[in-house]
């Protein structure tokens, strides 16, 4: 079979767009798949949250032994710090306007904001000291040092695996982060960070800066960090 | 989506369609395969080998030569030597005492004058040229005549071209691209369209001369220069894809770069001066398709670069802030063996297609030549020619701005 002329120009153009069209569409899929991975990690963090709770309703005091073999930690910082690099790629890929994209984060937010009040509750309850940061954020364009903030945090992340690192897009429209943002008067100067109940610093904050308001981090265990996939903590 | 993504889809949808458009004409029309047959009558032919400053090949060449299996009688070799300053002369001269072997000297004036001055002292119905550093196979001449035979509207014919004992990893880059380019060739052959007469045993009708004239400067890409005004002339150009010839290739990528940058420079000054063949259907398929594409292809090719290294630097930039601003140690990269973090956007995806397509084109052209090279050699074309293609590419496109003329080595 030959096409001659404009025929073989057309029928050349036709395979060239279908090629194109099943690349936009299989990459739509990998995105979906991705979408699904995280949204299936995140209803198994919201499983563990909450049988944690209820394992600490039921034993009480006794809860202290498991969380004190974590340094005091609940135990999903490794599914929670695995979901925030997740997370970090999907906006990246996706965008942070996807709509997707940002019912996962107000889906993480919830899980952290639920992880950050067991964890408080332990430490009361079995009189530990954990070190964590609350840290706020901004992708609406109003915070010009938030990607260099959280490149620290993540390094900090990285390098002492057990300090607690929350992080909150500011803006999302989520009732319960918008209580937390109001109990700790945060101002919308970004980047906030809170540590360890303190009061909220604003503007960039260096590893040093950092280590010298907490000086407590330096003494956590350390693991030699190594740049993750996804080297923004924005999560 | 950026802006400068915006032009790397339009450049790889070009690029796709391209190459889609030629594996179309090869399923259409696949190339014949090559028969033990002779031509009904053997014309004679000369073939004409300017040299200057060839020494190390041109034994080599002129004993290939020798060997083609063609009437002694109806075959004759004529020496050009353009003013060379090394023992080119006298090797050429121990070939003197063949009758087949004619031997000329003249002042340094340019390959286009040294092989006028072959054409004006041949008589025979063919003439050929064969570069000094080239080697042709036994049957090569056959072949090309073959095609002669096969339509007395054929004014020229082009071979397969191979490249000569590829040892470093720059020459077996350039064994896959000349295996890609026995599949363009041929291609292009489809569809009427070739673009370049190269040096290595391209044959004319020297009745095409007449009516053409004689080679000409062409900024120092006369081979070239003579497909655009054969094509100007609608003269038809053929592909003897069974005529084989192999050739040295530069060994270094300074030499490879002079080469490439005199060849692309070459094609945009000659597209400067046969521009209203673009886009013109007079000109039937080099016109519409294969003119625009290459210049496309060249720009394509620069823009690529410029945004593959704009992102390399603000990736280095951002590294810089990360140590001098945040003061975070340098850390190792680390790369994820989770397939959550592989690279499925749609451009990795569509360049994936583009380089299948390409392998597809370089697969076939090994078909079509019984060419033989390792997985080695595909690993350095894929991976090398994308780092040197930009130097030529930018070095020909400031070139050409300036109006400077091109270095031949």
């Amino acid at each position: 079979m030959t096409f001659s002329g404009w025929r073989r120009y057309t029928l050349a153009l036709f395979i060239t767009a279908a090629i194109f069209g099943t690349a936009f569409y299989v990459a739509y899929l990998f995105n979906e798949a991705r979408v699904a991975d995280i949204r299936a990690t995140e209803d198994q963090i919201s499983i563990d949250l909450q049988s944690s709770e209820t394992q600490y309703e039921l034993l009480g005091s006794l809860t202290c032994s498991y969380a004190s073999s974590n340094e005091g930690n609940p135990v999903l910082s490794d599914e929670l710090n695995t979901l925030a690099n997740q997370l970090t790629y999907a906006e990246d890929t996706l965008g942070s306007e996807n709509s997707q994209v940002i019912q996962l984060k107000e889906q993480y937010s919830l899980l952290e904001i639920q992880d950050y009040l067991l964890l408080e509750k332990l430490s009361m309850q079995c009189g530990t000291h954990p070190i964590y940061i609350l840290y706020f954020y901004s992708n609406a364009g109003d915070c010009s040092s938030c990607g260099e903030e959280g490149d620290v945090l993540t390094y900090l992340r990285e390098t002492y695996p057990t300090l607690r690192v929350y992080s909150f897009d500011y803006h999302l429209d989520l009732s319960a982060l918008k209580t937390l943002i109001e109990l700790h008067t945060i101002a919308p100067t970004l980047p906030a960070l809170i540590i360890n109940s303190r009061l909220p610093v604003y503007g960039f904050k260096s590893v040093d800066d950092i280590l010298k308001i907490a000086p407590g981090i330096a003494k956590l265990s350390t693991t030699t960090p190594t740049s993750s996939p996804t080297a923004n903590t924005e999560f | 989506m950026a802006f400068g993504q915006i032009g790397i889809y339009f450049f790889l949808f070009l690029g796709l369609y391209f190459e889609v458009f030629l594996l179309i004409t090869f399923f259409e029309k696949r190339p014949t395969v090559k028969t033990v047959a002779r031509p009904l009558r053997y014309p004679s032919v000369s073939i004409i080998v300017p040299c200057w400053n060839e020494e190390r090949t041109l034994a080599g060449t002129l004993k290939s030569l020798l060997s083609l299996e063609y009437p002694k009688d109806k075959l004759s070799i004529i020496v050009v030597n353009d003013g060379s300053t090394d023992s080119t002369l006298a090797i050429a001269e121990q070939f003197a005492s063949n009758p087949q072997v004619h031997v000329l000297s003249k002042k340094n004036g340019g390959k286009y004058t040294a092989l006028n001055t072959g054409i004006e002292h041949s008589k025979s119905e063919l003439v050929g040229c064969l570069d000094a550093d080239s080697f042709v196979v036994p049957d090569a001449l056959i072949e090309s005549v073959k095609k002669f035979e096969e339509n007395p509207k054929t004014m020229a014919v082009v071979p397969a071209m191979k490249v000569n004992r590829p040892r470093n990893l720059l020459e077996l880059m350039q064994a896959v691209e000349y295996t890609f380019g026995i599949f363009y060739r041929k291609m292009f052959d489809n569809i009427s369209a070739i673009s370049v007469l190269p040096g290595p045993f391209s044959i004319y009708r020297r009745e095409m001369f007449s009516i053409t004239g004689p080679f000409r400067h062409a900024h120092n890409t006369e081979d070239m220069e003579m497909a655009f005004r054969m094509h100007a002339y609608g003269l038809r150009i053929e592909n003897a894809h069974t005529s084989v010839v192999y050739t040295n290739v530069p060994r270094t990528v300074r030499s490879l770069v002079r080469q490439r940058t005199r060849w692309s420079q070459g094609f945009l000054q000659n597209s400067r001066d046969y521009r209203y063949m673009y886009f013109n259907r007079r000109y039937g398929h080099f016109g519409t398709l294969v003119l625009p594409f290459l210049l496309v292809m060249f720009l394509g090719g620069l823009y690529g670069a410029a945004f593959v290294l704009y992102r390399i630097v603000s990736w280095i930039v951002a590294e810089a802030q990360v140590f001098m601003v945040e003061k975070i140690p340098m850390q190792v990269p680390h790369f994820s063996l989770d397939w959550f973090y592989f690279n499925t956007s749609t451009m990795t995806l569509l360049v994936i297609a583009t380089v299948c397509t390409t392998l597809a084109a370089v697969l076939i052209g090994r078909r079509i030549a019984g060419a033989n090279f390792g997985i080695w050699s595909i690993v350095s074309y894929f991976t090398i020619y994308g780092l040197v293609a930009p130097l030529w590419l930018a070095n020909a496109a400031w070139g050409a701005v300036r109006s400077r003329e091109s270095r031949w080595r």
